[in-house]
């Protein structure tokens, strides 16, 4: 039944389109974006660009994750690394990661390594936060119980304190997965030949109306779906924790 | 210890790993190990950004970056924090308004830009409405949650006295859903910022945004990065400007936790 006001939207773009309310030259009609995307996708014209965006996002998304966990309970567990590493943390935050591209370009490039080292930096800061707040406020208990069973520290970190900040981690990395997006497009719009925010922004510019809107449409589903497994994802891998419930 | 040296210290524990980074970075650039044009001392950068703020040329981008960032913010609080409570106290609106706003949320509105510069022009009011579509998201989100939350003990308490729908929502809810619209005021203020600064980015128009990428273009990385500065210092000032009127403005929520 959700999908209902969706549909309501599509029809009164639609009908707005077909009686003359709203001008093609301003808006294409809902159908003529339907139609560009399905020859997008038929003649197989969006899947090179679609691969290529999604290598630059999910490569800088794994170096974060895998980075952002490690230095998030290196940050809990061991209080000269947490010392050295949150008043720097604290500097970068406020910094707009979109505006550290072109900065990244002049340094690394304007090739897929400056897109995806800002993609990597933009994600680390709610990874290793999340998992920072988790790894730190693990139940105590947990850690005295496998102390008394005689575990070593190091082990504790992988068997006591990573599972019980995950759920906290999850959400971290659920939004890197937002920002992900977002800067991967950003970054497609300043300088790119592949990609989907290099289709938006050259359709956009040569008035090609209708299928820039249905790459915007393709943009939007994936970034839907994409956060739909993800959920689902978690709730299967962690059913043994209240979150999923 | 007492407590004066005690601040002194915790103080220094907490600017020396900053402190550290950045004179690495000065003898890094220092010794010519890179190209210095394209890592530039990290003491210029600081010359050239107290030289900027002397000139007063730039207090014109300064002000556009940030008189969009406000109208967009004040118009998507204007707009969405009646869908928010809308959708949190009525059943309809939230069968309307949820599925739209969870299918759109996972969009960056940034890939709007080239579809509002097409429908508002490539000046101001593109910027201005991105700024608005991009903030209205946290700001009905947050609104949304907050008066679908409220603890139904208030609202019969209201009830019980006989108080009629409207005003209920007037006395009662209105009042306790606001800390939940601050929170979501709060995170799209960087919003705001951030797309602001984007958007002259990719389109012009004056704004931090676009004086930062004409000294990328020119190759002057020092501009570029006192610019970069001032746009940080910017989105934390107005997160800092909006924590500080919480608890004046808040005064009297009872926070619950």
């Amino acid at each position: 039944m959700r999908i209902v006001p969706l549909l309501l939207v599509a029809a009164l773009w639609q009908a707005a389109s077909m009686t003359g309310l709203l001008p093609k030259a301003v808006l294409p009609a809902f159908s003529d974006v339907v139609i560009a995307l399905a020859g997008l996708v038929t003649s197989g014209e969006i899947f090179p660009d679609t691969a290529a965006s999604f290598l630059r996002a999910g490569t800088g998304f794994v170096i974060a994750v895998v980075a952002g966990v490690v230095l998030g309970l290196l940050m809990a567990r061991v209080r000269a690394v947490q010392r050295a590493v949150e008043p720097i943390l604290l500097v970068i935050y406020p910094v707009p990661k979109p505006a550290l591209i072109p900065l990244f370009m002049v340094w690394l490039g304007i090739g897929d390594v400056s897109k995806i080292t800002v993609i990597a930096l933009s994600c680390l800061l709610p990874v290793v936060v999340s998992t920072f707040n988790g790894a730190r406020s693990v139940d105590e208990m947990l850690l005295w119980s496998a102390r008394a069973r005689g575990t070593p520290e190091r082990r504790l970190l992988w068997r006591i304190v990573l599972p019980a900040a995950l759920p906290q981690i999850a959400t971290g990395v659920r939004t890197a997965i937002a920002i992900a997006i977002i800067v991967l497009v950003s970054s497609e719009f300043i300088s790119a030949e592949h990609g989907l925010g290099f289709l938006i922004f050259s359709y956009g510019g040569v008035g090609a109306d209708d299928a820039m809107l249905a790459v915007i449409l393709y943009l939007t589903v994936l970034g839907y779906l994409l956060d739909r497994i993800y959920v689902a994802g978690l709730r299967h891998l962690m059913a043994w924790h209240e979150f999923a419930h | 210890m007492n407590s004066r040296t005690e601040t002194m210290v915790s103080f220094l524990q907490r600017t020396l790993p900053v402190g550290v980074l950045l004179l690495a970075w000065e003898l890094v650039a220092r010794t010519g190990l890179v190209n210095e044009r394209v890592f530039p001392p990290v003491s210029e950068i600081a010359l050239r950004w107290a030289a900027m703020l002397g000139d007063g040329g730039f207090y014109g981008p300064l002000w556009d970056t940030l008189w969009r960032a406000l109208v967009g913010l004040g118009a998507a609080i204007v707009v969405g924090a009646p869908i928010g409570l809308l959708m949190g106290r009525t059943r309809w609106a939230a069968w309307l308004f949820e599925p739209l706003f969870s299918f759109f949320f996972p969009l960056p509105k940034i890939a709007l830009i080239p579809l509002y510069v097409h429908l508002f022009g490539i000046f101001s009011l593109s910027k201005v409405m991105l700024i608005f579509t991009d903030c209205l998201f946290p700001i009905v989100i947050f609104t949304y949650h907050g008066a679908r939350g409220l603890s139904a003990i208030y609202l019969w308490s209201a009830q019980a006295r006989g108080t009629g729908r409207v005003r209920i929502f007037w006395r009662v809810v209105l009042p306790l859903s606001l800390a939940s619209l601050y929170d979501g005021i709060q995170v799209a203020a960087v919003v705001a910022v951030l797309v602001a600064v984007v958007s002259e980015m990719v389109s012009g128009g004056s704004g931090l945004g676009y004086v930062m990428m004409r000294a990328y273009r020119y190759g002057d990385v020092r501009t570029a990065f006192a610019t970069l500065l001032t746009i940080s210092l910017v989105g934390f000032a107005l997160y800092k400007v909006i924590e500080w009127g919480r608890e004046r403005l808040l005064f009297w929520h009872v926070t619950e936790s």
